[in-house]
């Protein structure tokens, strides 16, 4: 052992340790020289002679540098190709030991490359360690609105001019959809002209912007394409630089092409890149672009910087700190400094950061349950191979290895195992995240395959489980005597199985009941009444060009809809909002209280819609009366029953106010319903919805009505596209991260079940084989079946029954981490406890069938000659 | 002319080797020297395999170095003893013994 680590020691420094060694050997050579002339040898055969030595020298070097080594490696491979000699002699433990590793080790890689992507993986650009994300700290944020937001460019070309510890700043700030050609919805990233050149992207084709094409008073209509959209939409167009592309039906040239795995660095995949500037020429009738690029208040683009060369991060965040008040104090506000993070969306201070961490911490407890299971497994399969080894070992025993030599030959043997299953694993990983990520959230721009990384900890992970189902079973395999080995004796065997079987029981029933959970939960949410009518309802969205829609046209175009929709025969029922129900948005305005002053505010969520709305969704009005046409110009809203309940207990709220910058007289209250998402309803309420917002219709999903609206539309403005979306798909939608995460439990509950069967199956077959013997008297001696196969099944039945118990006690406590995916169901579902514990004991059964019968019809004469 | 060394057995030199650390802590060219000395000018040992023994020593912890200064002011590695050597030496030295005893009596009695 201490060989080892000398050993380990010595290649940890080998150029230091060759260093002495020529030295050392120099050295000689000069006093056999300086001895040689001593007796009077003259210097020319003196140095003859020193030549000669030179190729003895050289030799002598190799040879005791090979010490180091050889041995060693000649060893190691000695050992590694006996293991895996005998892993092909048993091919069937070999597969099943392979095939659980692998699982195993699989699914954590595969979550670990998914955290790595988000969380360790820097933004793709040059240097990408001194680029850091900037946030500004808010002084008094709302309750349960981010404290860190972004800035806006007036502060950006405030802090990039004065700044000393920045090589750079860069903005960027999304936007959904813009009608690239004549396709809509195309995700564009407005940055600053120094975007491309400070993050240092090396381009495709053509080259980044340019400073001065991102000048507020002279927009350049300049685009950069990502490669995918070049390549699918333009085919790859090797004459792309140049090309005149529609933008919103506004004309803008195509300057540079990024490279392949370069999407952009928001989360979303960014599929064009435009000009910060150039937002006023997408939208001419609309006072926001303007008001973003020149007011010193307007915030929340995201920046990023690199450090200047020398500075740290900390240094940079104490300058920008003193720079972002200075900037504020100019404009009569403050703030409470600013804060530096790394690129990885995980290292960003967002508010949804802590929730992924909760879910990736879960979704890590559920696949190294698996993993252990997996080790537990195998480390049973090994301690039943280790018994048939018995004699193998003792004879190499009593014939001189030593017993670190053996264990070390068994690890090895482990080993080559564990390896054999990291690159499974491996090859599981490259697929995996990415194919489910990309059906569960769609494209994004992380790069979801293992890179090195990952590599270093699935090799990790090999090792660790190695040592977990390994080292254990070797141990226990060399410790006795050859006299033990032969008699068959092996003390301790059944405690350490007993052990593991514990161990596996009790995993699988934490997972099966995790699982189930999960699944029921799914099931309930799938029942559950939302509130308000989804069959048979479709959202239709209006896209036309922003930049040809200021808010008079909008407003010209919205009451043209109305004014045709009424006149329709049959006249359809309809109603406007602003948010489609269940859609992905959601408004929160910081809102007060009677009695309350502005500091009290917090974020409510609130939509805006028309009196129809109520209607077609069939959500009761509770109290007072749903909205008039003409309350379009009032001041007055109505709220939600869980609003009334937790702001006015008891008391009628109508005729109260309620505060979000202006005072807004209740009207009415109206029933609950699930419209921002399937989980408890939450206080809101809703605004009367103007026209120029650009609202979205809500109407019965009928042929005769689309076609109507579509040539309504059309009729007004042959520029604008429809989209619609039956309120089920958006149901489904919602449901279908929520079903993935089930189904993904429930595929680790089966896998639990499968190995844990597995494990109590070779069990009990090892205790039949063992007892041969004696259960062969048995029967001789007149036995009955059900005494044989309570001899069976009562040796294993404790650790079994211990690990029901504990699974339970786990289980209960871990279930309640659950919850908030539940969906109202209780963590402490009796449906699935006795579920989950009628399958084990049913698995458990089947796993003792065969050994039992094996054990049953065994022949008495047969079995006394066992062995 | 250069006088070829007889050959040892196996691991023997490994044993001298110790055998003459045991006496006092001394560098590479020393214990060559003294082999050289004490044996009658019958046992020549050249750096070839004197150095990867050294290193032999060293890897199974019998022996550890120290840079130092030689009788000459030259910087050289001194090699010490450890107890797990003086163990090993003992150990070694009865098993040569018992081989050595054993060749003889083939020799005079076969």
């Amino acid at each position: 052992m201490m060989n080892l680590i000398r050993r380990v020691a010595y290649f940890l420094r080998h150029r230091r340790a060759e260093a002495d060694l020529a030295e050392e050997l120099e050295f000689h050579e000069a006093m056999v020289s300086r001895e040689m002339e001593q007796d009077g040898a003259d210097p020319v055969a003196a140095r003859a002679l020193g030549r000669r030595a030179m190729g003895n020298r050289t030799l002598a070097k190799e040879d005791a540098r090979a010490v180091w080594i050889w041995p060693w490696l000649d060893s190691v491979f000695q050992d590694l190709s006996y293991g895996l000699r005998s892993l092909w002699r048993e091919p069937g433990f070999t597969l099943v030991a392979v095939l659980a590793l692998s699982l195993g080790i699989g699914l954590n890689t595969s979550l670990f490359t998914l955290f790595n992507a988000l969380a360790l993986r820097p933004w793709p650009v040059r240097d990408p360690h001194r680029v850091v994300t900037v946030f500004a700290i808010a002084k008094n944020p709302p309750k349960g609105f981010d404290a860190a937001h972004g800035f806006g460019p007036v502060e950006q070309r405030y802090l990039t001019d004065h700044s000393k510890t920045m090589a750079g700043l860069v903005l960027t700030r999304g936007e959904g959809g813009l009608h690239l050609d004549a396709a809509p919805k195309t995700r564009v990233d407005y940055t600053t002209g120094n975007y491309f050149s400070l993050l240092g992207v090396d381009m495709e084709r053509g080259r980044g912007f340019l400073p001065e094409e991102d000048r507020p008073e002279s927009p350049s209509a300049v685009v950069v394409l990502s490669h995918s959209i070049w390549q699918n939409r333009y085919g790859g167009d090797p004459s792309i630089i140049g090309r005149r592309l529609q933008l919103d039906e506004i004309p803008f040239t195509v300057v540079g092409v990024a490279p392949e795995g370069f999407s952009g660095t928001s989360p979303e995949l960014t599929e064009i890149w435009l000009p910060m500037a150039s937002a006023i020429l997408l939208h001419p009738n609309d006072r926001w672009a303007r008001d973003f690029l020149n007011n010193a208040d307007s915030c929340c683009a995201q920046m990023a910087g690199r450090l200047a060369p020398g500075f740290t991060r900390e240094q940079a965040r104490a300058e920008l700190s003193v720079l972002h008040a200075d900037f504020l104090r100019q404009n009569r506000e403050t703030g409470n400094g600013v804060l530096l993070a790394g690129t990885p969306m995980l290292q960003q201070p967002h508010r949804e950061t802590r929730q992924i961490y909760a879910i990736l911490g879960l979704a890590f407890g559920g696949v190294m349950m698996v993993l252990l299971l997996a080790c537990a497994n195998v480390g049973n399969l090994l301690l039943a191979r280790a018994a048939a080894r018995a004699r193998e070992i003792g004879v190499r025993l009593s014939l001189g290895a030593g017993r670190w030599r053996v264990v070390r030959q068994l690890l090895t043997e482990s080993m080559a195992l564990a390896f054999i299953a990291a690159a499974l694993g491996l090859a599981l990983a490259w697929y995996l995240p990415a194919v489910l990520f990309q059906s569960m959230v769609g494209e994004v721009s992380f790069h979801l395959r293992p890179d090195t990384t990952v590599l270093a900890f699935s090799v990790a992970l090999a090792a660790f489980s190695c040592i977990v189902f390994g080292l254990a079973p070797a141990l226990h395999a060399t410790r006795g005597s050859f006299a033990d080995a032969l008699r068959k004796q092996r003390v301790g065997a059944g405690r350490l199985r007993g052990l593991l079987l514990t161990v596996q029981v009790t995993l699988s029933v934490i997972l099966l009941a995790g699982a189930g959970l999960l699944v029921r939960g799914i099931q309930r949410a799938q029942k559950l009444d939302p509130g308000f009518a989804i069959e048979g309802v479709a959202t239709v969205s209006f896209d036309f060009p922003i930049s040809a829609y200021g808010g008079a046209r909008m407003n010209a175009f919205f009451s043209g809809v109305e004014q045709g929709l009424r006149e329709l025969p049959g006249a359809p029922k309809f109603g406007w909002t602003l948010i489609e129900p269940l859609g992905s948005g959601r408004r929160m305005a910081g809102t007060h209280l009677p009695g309350e002053d502005e500091k009290h505010s917090r974020p409510i969520l609130a939509n805006a819609s028309s009196g129809g709305y109520f209607d077609v969704l069939r959500i009761p009005i509770l109290a007072g009366r749903n909205f008039e046409a003409a309350d379009r110009d009032r001041k007055v809203v109505l709220i939600n029953q869980a609003f009334a309940d937790r702001y006015f207990q008891g008391q009628s709220p109508i005729g109260k106010n309620i505060y979000f910058s202006d005072p807004y007289q209740i009207v009415g209250v109206v029933g609950n319903a699930s419209v921002w998402g399937l989980e408890p309803v939450e206080p809101c309420f809703f605004t009367p919805v103007s026209f120029g917002s650009g609202p979205r219709l809500m109407v019965a999903q009928t042929p005769a009505n689309i076609a109507a609206i579509t040539a309504l539309a059309k009729n007004l403005d042959k520029r604008v596209h429809l989209r619609v979306t039956p309120l089920r798909d958006n149901f489904d939608r919602w449901l279908s991260s929520s079903r993935l995460g089930a189904a993904v439990a429930g595929m680790l509950g089966i896998l639990a079940l499968v190995l844990a069967s597995i494990g109590i199956s070779g069990v009990f077959a090892y205790v039949v084989q063992q007892r041969t013997k004696e259960i062969g008297i048995r029967i001789a001696l007149g036995a009955r079946p059900a005494n044989v196969i309570s001899v069976v099944v009562g040796s294993a039945g404790r650790s079994l029954a211990a690990g029901l118990t504990l699974g339970l006690a786990g289980a209960l406590a871990i279930s309640r981490l659950l919850g908030q995916y539940l969906y109202g169901l209780s963590p402490l579902d009796p449906v699935t406890y006795t579920t989950v514990i009628a399958v084990l004991a049913l698995a458990g059964l089947a796993a003792t069938y065969l050994p039992a019968r094996r054990a049953v019809k065994l022949n008495p004469v047969q079995a006394l000659h066992y062995e | 002319m250069e006088r070829k060394s007889p050959e040892l057995l196996p691991g023997t030199l490994d044993l001298l080797i110790l055998r003459v650390l045991a006496r006092e802590t001394m560098h590479g060219y020393g214990v060559a020297q003294r082999l050289k000395i004490i044996s009658d000018d019958v046992l020549e040992v050249g750096e070839s395999s004197l150095y990867p023994a050294l290193q032999r020593l060293l890897l199974n912890g019998w022996v550890k170095a120290e840079w130092g200064a030689s009788e000459n002011n030259r910087r050289a590695r001194f090699y010490t003893i450890t107890a797990a050597g003086r163990k090993q030496l003992n150990a070694e030295r009865e098993e040569f013994h018992r081989v050595i005893t054993a060749i003889q009596k083939v020799l005079e009695t076969a």
